[in-house]
């Protein structure tokens, strides 16, 4: 017999996990949606971020929380930069979104072997002073580790949000989105947003990446499994949605908390996959459109 | 006319063909030396294959290679295996069974290597051994649990193996000493859907049956484990007073956390497979003790030669020997043992050496049967204030094992 305990457990965990996979995937559907580029280097990116947390934490004793001070700048330039250097030069392509897949899996491969230089293959675990710690409310554990990825995760949501939405740049942004040349001839200057959209991806990604390590451990080669919960995210969510891409994480976390409480763990991936399909054939476009 | 002409051309000039041929030929064809010409000249002996120095399997992987590095410098120094020195071609597989399986064939028809190196992990040695069987080339490796060592492979040993079969009767051994009432009685088994986990479920299971206890929770998971929650809140629900954390590191370090943030405080926990390298402890800190677990290596064991790799990896890492550098070594320790007993690099009179003779090693002495195993043996290891302590058998005890295991320090 299955308790309550257990299932409100399951749950509250597979939200606060959820939240954090929405904070990695949001830029990741930014870039699909606004630019059409599928970066298969996005998770790399935050790989990269928790481990200039790490080291920050390790080295300096410097929280992975202000750590983000330097990270989040750091990489939206970085993220500029390879918009400037690399991904404005298929543009034109023939097929931007192949052409673009190929190009960030190179990169993606770049950056993980110089993590391995950088930092070697052994796994790290972000251990800070509240690592492990946690509070009971009504008997239900909430990981302190966990909460704050989760707040942590759901404010750069709600940042991006209110940058789409509420600002000048966010507008222009979301007008190339939806017609492209039309924002082209109204005086939008489509490379500019297109370099502010990339580093914010990029930037984002820096913020998924600390909230991810609060949870797991991480080595180098760590990107190509949370590309995976990412595609899963957004495709759920809606490409290029902030509130699709919030709503496709917590629901893939709510899934796979129920299914760990209520059924035997190892279906919980053929479950989540089978939500999947059926999403996708009752709303191809996923649950939020743009 | 004309044809003739052409004819009486072409003869003279086939001729000077094949003269030609035949001469450049003979005089560039070197001369097939011999072995003992070979040795007069020090050609290295090339002993090749692959370890998944990237990938999820490379930090283990890392002390492996260093423990083949470190055995290869040290026999250099000595003067070589048969009288020449030796030199490894070691391919990085990232992890790849595939790609483990080509690499080995490569090192084998390309690079036409003299001996082989074991791989890693079980699930790498099980794509390898039937290489090495195709090519009757001596395999010592780890193995790929009981499976990869039924196939009546000729050429494979285990010297030693990591033994999925095997791998909680160390921990089963030190229960078996405690009084009846002391022991657990309700087990949590929490699994990775893969061969490793299901050849250590093995041990688990029957060391349960062997001293009654109930099994109330036997879950899988398929890796990478997202989140260990729910799996640790059945474990605690179900009044399981040992949990069998049945994965490696990274499942291992969630199922930690788990347990400390839902305060589930068991009798023991036994982790299969990530807790006696130097991460878990350099990460994990505090969070990281009194876990058990199995090991076929520790660096505390009183044979000939561990006190020397002890003051080598603390010279070169500031660190006594990690377990998977003592078995690179001990792998290639068992290789070296057979060729210098066969008297040569012919495989067949290797693997006849290995199994009519005791093997003596840093691992102690193995005796290998028809199967290429030796006797059946695990040691039980527990994380005690940072160090990996070695609780079973009792003669090889090096610290009092703490059980119970205390509650969770909260800050």
């Amino acid at each position: 017999m299955i308790s309550q305990g257990l299932i409100i457990q399951s749950l509250i965990s597979g939200i606060l996990m959820g939240g954090i996979y929405a904070a990695m995937g949001v830029g990741f559907s930014l870039t699909w949606g606004v630019m059409k580029v599928i970066n298969l280097s996005h998770c790399a990116f935050g790989v990269v971020s928790a481990y200039i947390g790490y080291w920050l934490l390790k080295n300096f004793g410097v929280d992975p929380l202000l750590s983000l001070i330097v990270i989040v700048p750091m990489l939206f330039v970085i993220g500029a930069g390879v918009y400037e250097l690399l991904i404005k030069r298929i543009q034109h392509s023939k097929d931007i979104t192949v052409s673009s897949m190929l190009l960030c899996f190179g990169l993606g491969i770049l950056i993980e072997n110089l993590m391995l230089y950088a930092w070697s293959a052994s796994p790290r675990v972000m251990n800070t002073r509240y690592t492990g710690e946690s509070f009971f409310v009504g008997g239900i554990s909430l990981s302190i580790p966990s909460v704050i990825g989760f707040i942590l995760a759901m404010s750069c949501l709600a940042a991006i949000y209110f940058f789409l939405h509420k600002t000048y740049t966010g507008k222009a942004v979301q007008a190339v989105w939806q017609e492209r040349e039309g924002s082209a001839l109204v005086g939008i200057n489509i490379d500019r947003v297109s370099m502010i959209t990339f580093g914010l991806a990029i930037a984002s990604a820096g913020v998924g990446g600390v909230c991810m390590a609060f949870m797991y451990s991480f080595y180098p080669s760590l990107h190509n499994v949370w590309l995976l919960f990412m595609f899963l995210v957004v495709i759920v969510g809606g490409v290029g949605s902030v509130v699709g891409t919030a709503a496709g994480g917590l629901i893939l976390g709510i899934v796979m908390g129920l299914s760990g409480a209520l059924i035997s763990y190892q279906w919980v991936n053929a479950i989540v996959f089978v939500l999947l399909i059926i999403i996708l054939l009752i709303k191809p476009q996923g649950l939020f459109k743009v | 006319m004309k044809k003739e002409k052409m004819e009486k051309m072409v003869a003279p000039f086939l001729a000077i063909l094949v003269f030609a041929t035949v001469f450049s030929g003979c005089i560039s064809e070197k001369p097939q030396e011999t072995p003992k010409e070979m040795e007069e000249k020090k050609e290295p002996i090339l002993i090749g294959g692959s370890l998944p120095l990237t990938g999820k399997f490379a930090d283990t992987a890392v002390w492996i290679k260093r423990g083949y590095e470190y055995w290869a410098e040290e026999i250099n120094a000595k003067g070589g295996l048969l009288g020449r020195p030796v030199k490894l071609i070691i391919y990085d597989d990232e992890s790849d069974k595939t790609k483990a399986a080509n690499y080995l064939e490569k090192a084998i028809t390309v690079d036409k290597v003299d001996l082989l190196l074991g791989g890693y992990p079980g699930t790498a040695c099980t794509a390898q051994m039937p290489i090495a069987e195709k090519y009757k080339m001596v395999y010592n490796s780890m193995g790929g649990h009981m499976y990869s060592f039924e196939q009546g492979y000729k050429y494979c040993f285990g010297g030693p193996p990591l033994m999925g079969q095997w791998w909680a009767d160390g921990f089963w051994g030190f229960i078996g000493t405690l009084p009846a009432d002391q022991r657990p009685k309700k087990a949590a088994i929490l699994t990775m859907n893969n061969v490793i986990g299901e050849a250590c479920r093995e041990s688990i299971v029957n060391g349960c049956k062997k001293y009654g206890i109930e099994i109330v929770v036997d879950d899988r998971y398929d890796l990478p484990l997202a989140d260990a929650t729910p799996l640790v809140s059945k474990a605690k629900e179900s009044g399981a007073d040992v949990l069998f954390a049945n994965g490696f590191f990274a499942d291992g370090v969630l199922t930690m956390r788990a347990c400390k943030s839902l305060d589930y405080n068991p009798k023991a926990i036994f982790q299969s497979i990530g807790c006696i390298i130097p991460e878990w402890i350099s990460e994990l800190g505090e969070d990281g003790n009194y876990v058990f677990s199995g090991t076929a290596m520790h660096n505390k064991l009183p044979f000939e030669g561990i006190d020397k790799l002890n003051k080598v990896a603390q010279e070169r890492w500031g660190i006594d020997a990690p377990q998977y550098f003592l078995f690179g070594y001990c792998w290639m320790q068992v290789l070296q043992k057979g060729v210098e007993g066969a008297g040569s690099l012919d495989q067949d009179a290797i693997a006849n050496y290995l199994r009519t003779h005791t093997i003596s090693t840093i691992g102690g002495d193995f005796k290998f049967d028809e199967r290429g195993l030796p006797e059946p043996y695990m040691y039980c290891t527990q994380v005690i204030n940072g160090e990996v302590e070695l609780i079973y058998p009792l003669n090889v005890r090096t610290a009092e094992p703490v059980y119970p295991k205390p509650e969770w320090k909260k800050k």
